[in-house]
């Protein structure tokens, strides 16, 4: 097997040594056969004679010999190989439009692929990450909620089915005492078990042990590589060092290695990627008997061969027996779920409709390519003829047209990837902020096989047709045939139709998804957000400090502030709050209405937030009813309340609900009631969510709790960019030890909230405009060339009278027949298909008439436009011409 | 050519070409010259089969061929045994003669 190969591969490579030896060779046979018939006395002329008659046809043995060698395969193929780049290098224009079309469309498939290769396929980058799952609660209100840090560890102390099981929350801290500014950092508490769940370690240091989740052991931290390179130069004797964290010292006890990924979160979340600073200990605080707070997202690594489904069952079984011991703990049920589909799970929908489209787009490149090679086949028949008459082996001819197409399509395929890889560049800024795993996306090498193997599959599909077609041509018909102008075989003109109704129906298919999605995305930039999002700034301040401790002091800075920040020129309402729309904050509640029982099994819930007299004023959010809080809503004022008007005609079946009350209390006294005192409209929670979920909101004087950090509002008259410098100024000038995050005009937060949308309709159009271009070409092609296989008919029909404009009706019925058909089939496939895009278009149905109906007379105007070119050539028709070429 | 010479059967020509080289190394012309002496100038290989199967029994790796001097001082390209050739010659040769035991017992019998 070995010396076959060698021996191959030396004939192979050193073809010309071979070959001197081998005509050697047969020449030393050639005259020892002479020297013997002289030696027995005939004459040299009879004896050369002779040899040459004994001999054979020297080259068919050397042809045999080089068959013999087990080369001829790759050797002819070499041949088909040149004698196909002179075709192409004759025919430069064929080939240009060709070659473009295909890498394009295969470069616009190894983009996508890059990117579903490198989001979907590669695991992510943790040592066997599909052990890791998500813990969550669940119930019939609450789908997925957080688990409360008592219940995880009874759950930890009781479970078999993990190697390890932590919960993390989000903790971000204020880093100050270094050289700069003080800057917020992003930061989770996390139990001691959290990196081993993740199968990662310290680069320095250690993680986390037990004793770091009891009270009082709090001040440690473990940095993220990031941090410790860019704030602490590199230092490596950091460990055991005290850093000023929230005003109070952190010792260091672990570093971790670069590429440590946060696995991302739901509850004040923070998308999966390494924009984590710092890790602390999460400790636990508080009576282990309460357990309705739930803050804490669990995260475990399954025991090798345990499923999700047995985890779940297996705490299930436990939840059961705590809710028999707390209160708390009845109704709820758990939910595990694997990492890997709560990372990528909800972008893989969009990404497969993307494979999807772009796989169109390249069936109709396909079609176009093989619709070309068609029209120069018959072309070319003439000559296919001739090589079949001298003796070329039918399947030598379909060899040969595949080796051509094949090397059409490696062209394209090389030029596409490179159009692929500078497009994935572009397509990674295009992608939503919070894409998942979007920093990790590149040109690699499965990227480079996919290519690899798409081409070879595209150089096949549009190369076999035309090249078995070609092949079946008779040497006689076909060298009569290529000597006179005929009108094409009829097999062969139903082909080419075929193709082009094809390549209009998916051109259509294309264009209506993203016609849809278009729509999709313009509903949601009209859609009115309940807000007003222009020249409103935002901010974040957390007041970690102790000089904050208290909510009085808190909010009397917070107050300060608005009050100075509403002087600053330009600026019409300042105000605060605890959290801004469209940024994922969702705390919610169980809460006691005045005069209602809920539903049994039911209960009265809402999302609460904290607003300033001013929060509304500048967010722009309609009063709908009452009043806005006025600084008299202190804490010894009588409680109030504002209420969104989901909330008052959830519970009250009417948005006029001024003086209602609600409570916390199980047993309330008369001084635990809060009055309603101001309606305000919806704010929707997110921007494609059909509408706003029951939400009211303290006072931020009587907030009955503090919260981490507050958000600024700031309405400005002109939305001038100098005012984020004011908003930082003020902040230093009343505290220069705290930092100002997030700063970010409401308009971006707008703006980034249908990236997603926008990511994805801007893909699909342009691949629906590429499918369209193709499919002009694809009909261009098809009646241009039947335009002129027809022209002595029309030099006919207008030297017998026939007007101009009878000639254009006749070319253009021929291809209106074909246009249409494949516009009905495209609208019929969109119908069926649309389906697929339900949970990615917000409020157009997947039927949308407007949609179809303008998508299937632009396809018919562009089509047809395409076909005017040739109409026009055909009633230039000269008739002397066109007889003459008979 | 003479009346009295018979085609070849296919196979064998592998086979007297390896018995040829099995009495040493031998160049193209002398292994056709050889067979055809022996056999009483009954077989006869042509050179158009000759020498494609010289290359094919090259690539198997039976034979090998390197360059040395003829008899009368000219560069020939002589090709000898290898290991693998030698056992293939006993299976051959085994071979053929079970056939050829074989087809004579059914023509004798019938």
């Amino acid at each position: 097997m070995f010396t076959d190969l060698l021996y191959r591969l030396r004939s192979l490579v050193r073809r010309r040594v071979v070959e001197s030896e081998l005509n050697d060779e047969l020449r030393f046979h050639f005259d020892s056969e002479i020297d013997k018939y002289i030696c027995q006395g005939i004459p040299r002329e009879e004896a050369l004679r002779r040899a040459r008659l004994a001999f054979g046809g020297h080259e068919q043995i050397k042809e045999d010999c080089r068959e013999a060698h087990g080369t001829s395969f790759v050797e002819t193929s070499l041949q088909d190989l040149r004698y196909a780049l002179r075709q192409l290098r004759s025919n430069p224009g064929f080939a240009t439009v060709i070659i473009l079309t295909l890498a394009l469309s295969i470069g616009a498939n190894s983009a996508i692929f890059s990117v579903i290769s490198s989001v979907l396929l590669k695991s992510l980058p943790y040592p066997h990450s599909g052990r890791i799952v998500r813990i969550f609660l669940t119930s019939s209100i609450y789908p997925r909620f957080p688990l409360n840090p008592f219940d995880f560890r009874d759950f930890r102390a009781r479970s078999e089915s993990f190697d390890s099981f932590a919960i993390y929350t989000r903790g971000d801290m204020q880093l100050s005492g270094t050289s700069t500014e003080p800057v917020r950092l992003y930061g989770f508490q996390i139990t001691s078990g959290f990196f081993r769940v993740l199968g990662l370690r310290p680069q320095l240091g250690r993680e986390f042990d037990r004793s770091a989740e009891l009270p009082g052991n709090g001040r440690q931290v473990i940095l993220s590589d990031r941090l410790w390179r860019s704030r602490f130069a590199a230092n490596p004797h950091i460990i055991g060092t005290k850093i000023t964290l929230n005003a109070q010292p952190f010792t260091v006890v672990g570093v971790m290695p670069p590429g440590t990924e946060h696995p991302g979160n739901d509850y004040h979340s923070l998308a999966y990627g390494d924009d984590v600073d710092l890790w602390s200990p999460f400790t636990f605080q508080g009576n282990p008997n309460q357990r309705g707070s739930h803050y804490t997202e669990g995260i475990a690594r399954l025991k090798d061969g345990v499923t999700p489904g047995q985890a779940q069952s297996e705490l299930n079984a436990i939840m059961a027996g705590l809710g028999r011991e707390y209160t708390n703990d009845a109704n709820w049920q758990l939910l595990v779920v694997p990492l890997y589909r709560e990372i990528v799970g909800a972008s893989q929908r969009m990404l497969f409709v993307l494979l999807g489209a772009v796989g169109m787009v390249l069936l109709i490149a396909c079609a176009n390519a093989a619709n070309l090679l068609l029209a120069r086949a018959t072309t070319r028949q003439r000559e296919l003829a001739v090589r079949l008459a001298l003796g070329a082996s039918r399947s030598r001819l379909v060899r040969q047209l595949l080796i051509e197409s094949l090397l059409i399509a490696f062209i394209g395929g090389a030029l596409g990837l490179a159009m692929a890889t500078a497009g994935v560049k572009a397509l990674v800024t295009l992608l939503p902020a919070d894409f998942p795993r979007a920093h990790e996306i590149h040109v690699s090498a499965p990227v480079f096989a996919f290519t690899f193997l798409v081409s070879a599959a595209t150089g096949i599909l549009f190369g076999l047709i035309p090249a078995i077609q070609a092949s079946r041509t008779d040497p006689r018909r076909g060298l009569h045939e290529g000597g006179r102008t005929a009108t094409g075989s009829g097999r062969l003109s139903r082909l080419r139709n075929a193709l082009v109704i094809s390549e209009v129906s998916l051109a259509c298919v294309l264009l209506i998804g993203a016609g849809l999605m278009l729509r999709s995305l313009l509903n949601l930039v009209h859609l009115d957000p309940g807000f007003r999002e222009e020249h409103l700034l935002t901010a974040t301040v957390a007041l970690p400090n102790p000089e904050y401790n208290s909510i009085e002091q808190a909010e009397h800075f917070y107050e300060t502030l608005s009050a100075n920040l509403a002087a600053v020129p330009g600026v019409e309402f300042a105000g605060t709050g605890s959290d801004l729309p469209w940024t994922g904050y969702d705390e919610n509640t169980s809460l006691n209405i005045e005069g209602k029982q809920p539903a049994p099994g039911d209960e009265f819930h809402a999302r609460y937030h904290v607003a300033s007299p001013d929060y509304f004023r500048a967010l722009g959010i309609p009063l709908l009813h009452g009043r806005f809080f006025t600084a008299a809503d202190k804490s010894s004022a009588p409680l109030v309340l504002i209420v969104n008007r989901a909330m008052a005609e959830k519970y009250w079946g009417t948005d006029d609900v001024i003086g209602r009350r609600v409570t916390w209390d199980d047993h309330p006294k008369e001084k635990d009631w809060f009055r309603i005192v101001g309606v305000v409209g919806d704010v929707k929670d997110k921007p494609s969510s059909p509408g706003a979920e029951p939400a009211f909101w303290w006072s931020s004087l009587q907030q009955p709790f503090a919260f981490l950090a507050e958000s600024l509002v700031i309405r400005s008259t002109t939305g001038q960019q100098t005012l984020a410098d004011a908003v930082r100024e003020q902040v230093h000038r009343l505290d220069p030890a705290l930092a100002v995050a997030d700063v970010q005009w409401m308009d971006e937060i707008v703006y980034g909230s249908v990236a997603t949308p926008r990511f994805a309709f801007i893909l699909v159009g342009l691949f629906a405009g590429l499918a369209i271009i193709l499919a002009a070409i694809g009909t261009y092609g098809v009646i241009s060339y039947s335009v002129s296989r027809r022209t002595s008919e029309f030099g006919l029909r207008v030297a017998l009278g026939a007007q101009r404009l009878d000639v254009i009706r006749l070319v253009l019925s021929q291809a209106a027949r074909l246009i249409l058909a494949g516009t009905a089939i495209g609208l019929v496939l969109a119908l069926a298909l649309a389906q697929v895009l339900k949970n990615l278009i917000y409020n157009v149905s997947p039927a949308d008439p407007l949609t179809f109906v303008s998508v299937g007379l632009m396809v018919v105007v562009v089509a047809v436009l395409a076909c005017y070119i040739p109409a026009l050539k055909a009633t230039r028709a000269n008739p002397m011409i066109a007889l003459r070429a008979e | 050519m003479s009346p009295s010479n018979i085609d070849l059967p296919q196979g064998t020509l592998d086979l007297l070409i390896l018995r040829t080289l099995s009495l040493g190394p031998q160049h193209g012309w002398a292994i056709s010259e050889r067979v055809q002496q022996i056999s009483s100038d009954v077989l006869r290989i042509q050179q158009g089969s000759l020498y494609p199967a010289l290359h094919r029994l090259e690539r198997r790796g039976w034979i090998k061929a390197r360059w040395g001097t003829s008899e009368n001082n000219r560069r020939a390209r002589y090709y000898e045994l290898t290991r693998a050739g030698r056992k293939q010659l006993e299976v051959e040769t085994d071979a053929w003669r079970k056939l050829a035991a074989a087809v004579a017992q059914i023509l004798e019998s019938a």
